[in-house]
C-alpha cells in the first residue's frame, strides 16, 4: 500500500510506542481479553507484545459475577502471554481498588 | 552500547539482548508438557510438537479441561492442531489446574 512506504519508497520501520524494557524485572500487572488477569515479573517481550512473566498469579473471577475480581489466585510460574491478547499492562503498584465512586453518598 | 547482530531482516525496535523473548521460551518448549490456558474456561494440557508464527500449536497426548463447570473433559490422543486465535497464556511444563 501507497502509505506503508516512507517517501524514499523505504519500507515503514515498525516501532513501538512504548518501551517495556523499563519494565523488565519488575512486577506487572496484565489484562486479557475475556476477563482474565495475571500478574508477575516482565522476563521478555517482543514487538508483538508477546510476554514472558516470572512467578506469575492469575487473579480469578467470581463465577457468579464476572466482572468481580475475587480473593482466589492460583500461581502459575513462567509463563509466556499472547500479545494478541493483551489489553492492558500497568506496574503492580500503579494502581489500586477503589470505593465505588458513582455510588450516592448518604450524609451523616 | 553493544548491539544485536545487525543482520536481522527486520529491524526490531531496541531490545535487551540479554532478556528471554517469549517465542524463544516456546520453542524451548518443545518435546516437553505445556498447559495452554484460551482466552474462555478453557485449558489444554499436552506435549508440544511444535507452532508457527502465529502461534497455532500442534500437540500430542492431550487433555482438555473447562474450568467453570469443574471437571476434567476428554484426553484426546494423536495429535491435535489448536488455533493459536484464542490462547492467553502458554505454561511449559504445566500439569494443568488441579482437578
Amino acid at each position: 500500500m501507497a502509505q506503508d512506504r516512507n517517501k524514499d519508497g523505504e519500507k515503514k520501520k515498525k516501532e513501538s510506542i512504548f518501551d517495556l524494557s523499563k519494565y523488565i524485572d519488575k512486577q506487572i500487572r496484565v489484562k486479557f481479553q475475556g476477563g482474565r488477569e495475571a500478574s508477575g515479573v516482565l522476563k521478555g517481550f517482543d514487538p508483538l507484545l508477546n510476554l514472558v512473566l516470572d512467578s506469575t498469579i492469575e487473579y480469578l473471577r467470581d463465577p457468579d459475577d464476572q466482572f468481580k475480581l475475587t480473593e482466589d489466585t492460583r500461581q502459575l510460574g513462567l509463563v509466556v502471554c499472547r500479545g494478541t491478547s493483551v489489553v492492558l499492562i500497568c506496574p503492580q503498584d500503579g494502581m489500586e481498588a477503589i470505593p465505588n465512586p458513582f455510588i450516592q453518598q448518604q450524609d451523616g | 552500547m553493544t548491539s544485536l547482530n545487525g543482520t536481522s531482516a527486520t529491524p526490531t525496535p531496541a531490545t535487551n539482548p540479554s532478556q528471554l523473548l517469549p517465542l524463544e521460551l516456546v520453542d524451548k518448549c518443545i518435546g516437553s508438557r505445556i498447559h495452554i490456558v484460551m482466552k474462555n474456561d478453557k485449558e489444554i494440557v499436552g506435549t508440544l510438537l511444535g507452532f508457527d508464527d502465529f502461534v497455532n500449536m500442534v500437540l500430542e497426548d492431550v487433555t482438555e479441561f473447562e474450568i467453570t463447570p469443574e471437571g476434567r473433559r476428554i484426553t484426546k490422543l494423536d495429535q491435535i492442531l489448536l488455533n493459536g486465535n484464542n490462547i492467553t497464556m502458554l505454561i511449559p511444563g504445566g500439569e494443568g489446574p488441579e482437578v
